[in-house]
């Protein structure tokens, strides 16, 4: 019942009392518009409707920023309806350009659409229930209903392309890849000589080093294989710095977007480690499913707190093959050396991609003296964690997020050649 | 079609207001409730705030202000064209704020509905008034009109029982 039918049926049980109780049959004969009123929802039939509904999601996968088209049907197979008041609620976050509801008579048989565009950033947004408010027309009877219609839109993070990269674990997988396994094969980079034996190939001997030593030498070819790479994304709540528009966190997803496509495309078998309220792991394989795969999962990926994962002490290193390739894509804390110093310790290549938060913090602070001065004790400590992680031979790129990942990338190959 | 049919119930209301109230020697009463139903009948004129709470308020001074002029001694004959008249518009602004722009068959259901309710409390109420000696309408239009809304209610009582199934 609704607040209308209430008042009529408070003003009702008021007449009839005050009738009653001065023994005035006036006000009795005055209240029987009202009881009649009152009691009309009664009266009537509870319709009782049979809901189906649909939801279609055109494209149920897309990138930030792109339109999703929905469709939600919902169709009536039971009675009549006189009123209804028919609501697709929203998942917050998310821009509407559409109608998300129906007022009005829904007939017995007939099926009503709702149609709307939505967009929305990097995430995963579950579509519930419908809401239906079924009601009478004089607006004395209401009923709720929530008609369950489900679906899901993942809005994929961003990925920018990279250039090509030099990784070098010491373990590679069997197949042929892109990648110097430092086993002599089939290979296009010079590795060594070594004396002919019969049945290699004329086109391998080298004629000068032969004619030097008075022997038959043959050059040997560096083969190239692919390999495992295991991708870390710290997704713990304290390394978070966000501004109204914009959040470190994200950058970190777009750069783990962006290495896993990368990597992928070079033939690679990649894994994907989410670490911060819990572990995320997604499977290491080949491939457009895995990276298909790989951006479902970063499209979910939230910030968590959770004590046992403060610290990458609790790292499940195990989830990689051995002596593989790590990446690990994480602005850092001074308290994270030792656990990555441990990780190079047990033979895994590392490398550190590491969104840097002062640049990307300075901003909001206030602009006075003061601010320069905890800037620059502030590089002071960053430069000397980095520095730690440097010796300890992983591969560290320092990324200033206003720029473009490839060119931290390329920078950072460059400093680890000098 | 429903808003002109509201106003016109609500300028009535007051008429019949004055009617009841001015006999006992409640003037203010009875001006003020008609000046207070005819600024209901302008109610779109209002900011959306007012526009939520006068028919509810109107509604129940009404109701308060019929009671008075019964209790008072006044022709009580007028206070259920009051009730039907003021539950009328108070429902009808209701309908109007919840569906502005109802198409013209959703409209003449609404008022066939509540129509055929005014109209039976209007005839159980002026009955109930007839039977107590309130005014004097013949014997066998009285029980006429009872039995017609004795029809009337069987029908829509029978039509409150789920059909078979």
């Amino acid at each position: 019942m609704t607040g209308s039918w209430s008042l009529v049926a408070a003003l009702a049980l008021l007449l009839v009392l005050a009738g009653l109780v001065l023994r005035n049959g006036a006000l009795l004969a005055m209240a029987l518009p009202y009881l009649l009123f009152s009691l009309q929802p009664f009266w009537q039939n509870r319709p009782r409707p049979a809901w189906k509904a649909k939801r279609e999601l055109e494209p149920d996968s897309l990138m930030g920023g792109q339109p999703c088209a929905i469709k939600v049907e919902l169709a009536n197979g039971g009675e009549d309806l006189e009123e209804i008041f028919l609501t697709d609620p929203l998942p917050p976050d998310v821009k509407v350009e559409g109608n998300t509801e129906y007022h009005g008579p829904f007939m017995a048989g007939r099926v009503e659409t709702l149609s709307y565009t939505v967009r929305g950033v990097r995430g995963k947004y579950e579509f519930g229930e419908m809401s239906v408010t079924i009601g009478d027309l004089l607006g004395l009877r209401r009923e709720e209903e929530n008609i369950p219609c489900s679906g899901t839109l993942s809005v994929l993070p961003a990925a920018d392309h990279l250039e090509r990269m030099k990784i070098s674990p010491r373990r590679t997988r069997v197949f042929t890849g892109m990648i110097r396994s430092r086993e002599s094969g089939a290979g296009v980079e010079f590795f060594g000589t070594r004396g002919y034996v019969a049945g290699d190939p004329l086109a391998h001997l080298n004629w000068k080093a032969g004619a030097r030593w008075d022997l038959l030498i043959t050059n040997l070819f560096e083969q190239e294989r692919i390999a495992d790479v295991g991708i870390i994304l710290d997704a713990r709540s304290i390394m978070e710095i966000k501004t109204e528009e914009d959040s470190l966190f994200e950058h970190s997803v777009r750069a783990a977007a962006s290495l896993a496509q990368y990597f992928l495309g070079e033939g690679n078998r990649v894994g994907l480690l989410i670490y911060g309220n819990h572990i995320e792991w997604t499977y290491p394989g080949y491939g457009k499913q895995q990276r298909a795969r790989i951006l479902a999962a970063l499209a979910g990926a939230e910030l968590g707190e959770h004590a046992v994962f403060k610290e990458f002490g609790s790292l499940p290193t195990r989830l990689f093959p051995a002596e593989s390739q790590v990446v690990l894509i994480s602005p850092l804390r001074g308290e994270d050396v030792v656990s990555l110093r441990y990780l190079r310790g047990l033979g895994y290549r590392v490398l550190i991609v590491s969104p840097d938060p002062l640049s990307f913090e300075k901003w909001l602070l206030p602009q006075d003296g003061f601010r320069e001065l905890a800037e620059s004790i502030a590089r002071m400590e960053r430069e000397a964690t980095l520095a730690k992680l440097r010796r300890s031979g992983a591969q560290v790129v320092d990324w200033d997020v206003t720029g473009p990942l490839w060119l931290a990338l390329k920078s950072g190959a460059a400093e680890r050649r000098r | 079609m429903i808003p002109w049919a509201k106003r016109a119930a609500a300028v009535l209301s007051g008429v019949f207001l004055m009617a009841l109230l001015f006999p006992v020697g409640s003037y203010w009463g009875g001006v003020a409730g008609a000046a207070l139903n005819l600024a209901f009948a302008a109610v779109g004129k209002f900011p959306p705030f007012v526009r939520r709470f006068l028919p509810s308020f109107a509604l129940g001074i009404n109701t308060v202000l019929s009671a008075y002029g019964v209790l008072a001694g006044g022709p009580a004959v007028w206070a259920v064209p009051i009730a039907v008249l003021s539950l009328f518009s108070w429902n009808a602004e209701r309908f109007g704020q919840r569906w502005g722009d109802a198409p013209r068959p959703v409209q003449s259901r609404y008022l066939k509905r509540i129509g055929s309710l005014a109209a039976m409390g209007l005839g159980a109420g002026l009955s109930a008034e007839a039977c107590q000696g309130n005014f004097s309408i013949p014997f066998s239009l009285t029980l006429l009109s009872m039995l017609a809304g004795g029809v009337l209610l069987l029908r829509l009582m029978s039509q409150a029982f789920p059909k078979g199934r």
